[in-house]
């Protein structure tokens, strides 16, 4: 198992490697000045820049240049945002957890819904239950989510005035910053509204998070039914059927944990599109995150800021990635072979 | 006593060009504390025989028999749930692969223990699990294995494949049944592995008085560990009686040609002597012939034997051929 971590680790350190170089070129191939793309800043006079210049090596060679890089991003110096003038560290930490929060409840909730359906579905393969399950599945996966967001918005705030169709919560409330985890932040907040915010802020959390968990959701159905109709026809079962166990038995001890395994390994590789997807739902839902924000940077061209997401973008998602291979090692034995 | 009294056993498949009868009226009967042996090529329905006993076959096949009795009980008449209790409490089974047919992602030990039954178990609740674990090292003693303490904390690709089917074994007769069903226990092993396997078979048999149903290829280690023996060819039943007899006296042309093709058989066969053997190869089961599925490469086959022949006795000793072989090598 150390042999294993180690390895990873390894090649880890390799694609951070190459995710730093490419992060490093971009200010040099997006159009423009590359000190005001390293720095962020519009209007720069000429004492200014001599100073910049020197502040990011522009002097020196290219791979001077790169340690500087590095160092800089090391130690949180991470440019303006072109757009707001602000440093983007700072902005990125303000938008982060909106996204990873509704990320979060939406594999949640493919998880809490998919696994049980998925095997329901391989259970009943041919009953009309385990076809409609299937049928379902096959809809939301070719759901354009752009397209089911807004019917989603028309029928449930616009037609029926159920549910907000904007932002993360009403501007009645007033919620301090600690984490920017809305729900948490709501319950350790010293106010006295608390559980009417906490109502308010489920209420705008729950069209976007439907909306984000359809994919993997369909996604987890099919993949769980597919590993455990597998996993059905494997020997081991029908050995232990032959001792004499009864079907949930064998479904507890033997099905669920070898149809489970590649499910780990799934989120990793679904996370990505998750965050892609994220974006999405956040233009539709006008949900204050790390992908509405990057989507806007693209339009306004605000180079520095695009440099920034995709560093924090791509770390979450190999560092995810890596820590599902991880999980996922742990508890298959036959993963860790060799 | 009868344990399993099979007769006409039917399994048919369903594809999209109709039914197809992988096993063709095969009639099986076992007696408390008897050794049988189940002799066929692969695809004979060997195999098929043994899982549909044991009733893990998938839902594609259908069974059909005029009776299926275990101990007077019949099974098909019986619902899943409680066929599950008769068969989980007499028989077990062993599989040619025992690597695959071990659960890959949990301990030997494990897997061991969810084979002994509670009511194996004599002792406070409380006591349960270190009875187990003290049954479950037994076990593995009794099978031969010796270093238990590895065994046990291994996950089965750590072990070799006669490790594995010595813990297959294991699990097998830790609930004490009444009929062990091995299906080519011995494919997958080392040949001394496989005499050793045999002997412990052969062993729980006379120790015991367990039943064992043994299905094999090889001819000649069924003939040495069994007492009755049946031969199938191509889902059908062409001859069955007592080991010894009928390997010296066959009288269907199939088991005539089975014994002969095999060297240790025929002391005095001169050096560099072709073997014998039928010609052509087994027919695949969408085109098999009518009446006996032998006929096209059956070198007695006469007008008749497009009739399937009925199963007749002389004797202890069953054969289903319209013209049965009356002295040896004929």
């Amino acid at each position: 198992m150390t042999r294993y971590l180690l390895r990873r680790l390894f090649l880890m350190a390799f694609v951070f490697l190459a995710l730093s170089l490419l992060a490093f070129s971009l200010s040099y191939l997006f159009p423009g000045d590359i000190v005001q793309n390293l720095s962020g800043l519009r209007q720069i006079d000429d004492s200014q820049r001599q100073q910049l210049i020197s502040y990011y090596q522009l002097d020196h060679n290219i791979l001077q240049q790169y340690l500087a890089f590095l160092t800089r991003i090391a130690h949180g110096d991470w440019g303006q945002s072109f757009a707001s003038q602000q440093p983007l560290l700072q902005e990125i930490q303000l938008l982060l957890p909106a996204t990873l929060e509704l990320a979060s409840y939406a594999l949640l909730l493919s998880f809490v819904i998919g696994i049980p359906l998925g095997i329901v579905a391989a259970f009943k393969p041919d009953s009309f239950v385990g076809k409609s399950i299937s049928a379902i599945a096959m809809v939301g996966y070719s759901l354009p989510i752009f397209w089911w967001g807004l019917l989603l918005i028309m029928f449930f705030s616009l037609a029926l005035g159920l549910l907000p169709s904007a932002g993360r919560i009403g501007v009645l409330y007033e919620i301090p910053h600690s984490s920017g985890f809305m729900l948490y932040d709501i319950l350790l907040a010293d106010i006295d509204y608390r559980s009417e915010a906490l109502y308010n802020a489920l209420q705008h959390l729950l069209l976007p998070t439907i909306v984000l968990a359809t994919f993997p959701t369909t996604v987890m159905i099919s993949f769980v039914r597919d590993a455990m109709l597998n996993v059905w026809e494997q020997n081991y079962i029908k050995t232990a059927r032959a001792k004499g166990l009864n079907r949930g038995q064998v479904l507890y001890r033997h099905g669920l944990r070898n149809a489970l395994l590649p499910v780990i390994r799934q989120i990793g590789l679904q996370f990505s599109t998750l965050i892609t997807l994220a974006m999405l739902t956040e233009v539709i839902f006008s949900w204050p995150g790390i992908g509405r924000w990057l989507i806007d940077s693209i339009y306004q061209r605000n180079y520095p800021a695009i440099q920034a997401g995709l560093l924090v973008i791509s770390t979450m998602v190999i560092t995810i990635n890596m820590l599902t291979e991880i999980l996922h090692a742990f508890f298959n034995p036959l993963a860790r072979r060799g | 006593m009868l344990l399993l009294d099979i007769k006409n056993l039917t399994i048919e498949l369903e594809t999209a060009d109709g039914l197809v009868r992988a096993v063709d009226r095969v009639s099986l009967s076992l007696r408390e504390g008897e050794t049988r042996g189940l002799v066929g090529e692969s695809g004979s329905g060997k195999s098929l025989i043994a899982k549909a006993i044991v009733g893990v076959l998938n839902r594609r096949w259908l069974v059909t028999a005029d009776r299926f009795h275990w101990l007077g009980k019949d099974l098909l008449r019986l619902t899943p749930e409680q066929r599950r209790q008769v068969i989980g409490r007499d028989i077990a089974m062993i599989y040619q692969e025992p690597s695959r047919s071990l659960d890959p992602t949990a301990v030997i030990g494990d897997q061991l223990e969810e084979a002994i039954p509670d009511h194996l178990l004599t002792g406070p609740w409380w006591r349960r699990n270190a009875l187990r674990r003290k049954k479950a090292i037994g076990l593995l003693h009794k099978v031969g294995v010796r270093d238990h303490q590895r065994v046990l904390q291994s996950y089965p690709y750590q072990l070799s494949e006669g490790i594995c089917q010595k813990v297959m074994i294991a699990m097998a007769i830790a609930k004490n049944p009444k009929l062990l069903i091995a299906d080519e226990p011995t494919t997958a092993l080392e040949s001394t592995t496989q005499a050793q396997l045999f002997r412990l078979l052969a062993s729980f048999n006379q120790l015991k008085g367990m039943s064992i149903l043994l299905i094999s290829h090889e001819l000649e280690s069924v003939a040495r560990y069994t007492q009755k023996l049946s031969v199938l060819y191509c889902g059908q039943l062409v001859e069955a009686g007592e080991t010894s007899q009928v390997l010296q006296t066959p009288l269907h042309p199939y088991t005539d040609a089975l014994i002969k093709s095999v060297p240790e058989f025929q002391p005095d066969l001169a050096p560099k002597t072709p073997l014998y053997a039928l010609p052509g190869s087994i027919p695949t089961l969408q085109h098999v012939p009518i009446g006996c599925r032998l006929g096209p490469r059956c070198p007695n086959a006469r007008k008749e034997c497009v009739k399937t022949p009925a199963l007749e006795r002389q004797q202890s000793h069953y054969f289903s051929c319209h013209f049965p072989l009356t002295t040896k090598g004929s």
